[in-house]
């Protein structure tokens, strides 16, 4: 199914135009104050890849029960040089399967960075959003949309929300790929529905369908098939749907647990459950830590192969890229917030602080593996 | 209608008797002081939760799960 910009835009019009006046009162919250907040994030895995993320965020509330939201990251990708001996098998396989560009010089680090810009402006029950993300090789938009209501006394909130996202990719020179430009879109749609159940638990459920068009493949990436390795091929469409449920309750003790599951399911044939966990628990007045654990398992596209025995694929489709494949994973974490106001002297502007830190360790079945680190700041504005 | 559509049809009917089973009397709102705590809220979480997605979108075959989506990605 092909989707038009414009038709695109018509719909997410209208479901703007929708906007009811009755305001939502679950999510509005007049007194909350001006709030900055930045972080640094570490991220490296088992490939030696790195990535370093400095972000800031704001939230301005404005008059009328509107409000405005700005984010800004800048990212560094460090994807390292092909280590093995130049000429060697183990060289000239990972050359091949590389998902990054390869031009003339293996053997040297790729390094780009990425920023990204999101604002959003919320008034009564609506809110738009504009999102874009560049980096050498890629341009992101996507213009969205949101509006909610509250039923039941405030005690049930439903949120309609939807995007439209176009992507410009203009693949970097490649020795073994001949990828030229080329687009994709996506067309986003959820529903969700967050209810109070009782003074110590709330639940969360959701519906989202994701409509995809255009390059899907990681444009480096080639594949084993008939005896040589040709470029990836993924279908130009995919239909992405998934259903999920969060339920948040508040524990005796000053602490609470966060359980969550998450169904997906696409027309690729890669159907995904998650599950996952959260335990947090006030250690003193201020300073509360968290335990994490998610599970993750997924099964592989209908056209995924390690090889193929012939160029064509499957289809006419060719992947070999791990994460299309049968996949377990595990992810553990732990994370340490400090609100400064219980700590500081009085009247200083360190009371506004809030301080956290977070460390994450995730691998999967593929022999992956990944360490994470945040740490970041939030001020409260008087 | 394939099997995909089935799991799914199947799990809106789940969420929508969860949904029914939740309907209870209202809290009021001066008894939702502890639902507020950034221990407990869903918003004190959810910028945190929009950048794990991100990354796991990148190493997964997946997406969602927090209501919303994104573009680009500075990943392998």
């Amino acid at each position: 199914m092909q989707v038009s910009p414009r038709l695109a835009l018509t719909l997410l019009a209208v479901g703007l135009a929708s906007a009811g006046a009755a305001p939502a009162r679950a999510q509005d919250s007049p007194d909350e104050p001006q709030v900055a907040g930045t972080l640094l994030r570490w991220f490296t895995d088992s490939d030696h890849v790195t990535v370093r993320s400095l972000s800031t965020d704001w939230a301005w509330p404005l008059a009328h029960a509107s409000g405005l939201t700005f984010h800004y990251n800048n990212e560094k990708v460090m994807i390292p040089a092909v280590s093995a001996p130049p000429g060697s098998q183990e060289a000239i396989d990972a050359i091949t399967t590389a998902s990054r560009p390869i031009s003339g010089n293996a053997f040297q680090d790729f390094v780009k960075q990425r920023n990204e810009v999101e604002g959003e402006y919320a008034r009564g029950a609506g809110a738009v959003s504009y999102y874009v993300s560049s980096e050498t090789d890629y341009l992101a938009q996507q213009l969205g949309g949101r509006w909610n209501r509250d039923f039941r006394q405030q005690s049930v909130n439903l949120s309609l929300g939807s995007s439209w996202g176009w992507d410009a990719i203009a693949p970097v020179q490649d020795d073994d790929t001949r990828t030229g430009d080329a687009h994709k879109t996506t067309l986003h749609w959820n529903a969700v529905m967050t209810e109070v159940v009782s003074p110590s638990l709330l639940v969360r459920w959701g519906l989202e369908y994701n409509l995809v068009n255009g390059l899907q493949h990681n444009p480096y990436r080639n594949v084993y098939a008939g005896g040589t390795n040709v470029p990836e091929r993924h279908p130009e469409e995919r239909q992405r749907r998934d259903a999920f449920v969060r339920v948040n309750q508040a524990l005796p003790n000053r602490a609470s647990v966060k359980l969550s599951y998450r169904l997906y399911n696409d027309d690729w044939g890669v159907t995904s459950h998650e599950v996952g966990t959260r335990l947090s628990q006030y250690v003193t007045r201020g300073l509360s830590a968290r335990w994490e654990y998610r599970w993750y398992t997924q099964t592989a596209a209908d056209f995924w192969r390690s090889t193929y025995t012939g160029v064509d694929g499957v289809g006419g489709f060719l992947t070999g890229d791990y994460r299309l494949g049968p996949l377990a994973s595990h992810l553990f974490g732990a994370a340490l917030r400090a609100d400064l106001e219980a700590f500081a002297p009085t009247r200083t502007f360190v009371r506004r602080m809030t301080l956290w830190l977070d460390l994450e360790r995730y691998f999967n079945s593929n022999n992956y593996s990944a360490n994470v680190v945040e740490t970041g700041v939030d001020f409260r504005f008087p | 209608m394939n099997r995909g559509l089935w799991i799914f049809g199947l799990a809106a009917a789940l969420l929508a008797l969860a949904v029914g089973g939740c309907a209870t009397v209202p809290v009021k709102p001066w008894q939702r002081e502890r639902l507020v705590d950034p221990i407990v809220a869903f918003k004190a979480e959810a910028r945190e939760d929009a950048r794990k997605m991100k990354t796991f979108e990148a190493r997964e075959g997946s997406t969602g799960g927090v209501g919303g989506a994104g573009g680009g990605c500075a990943c392998k």
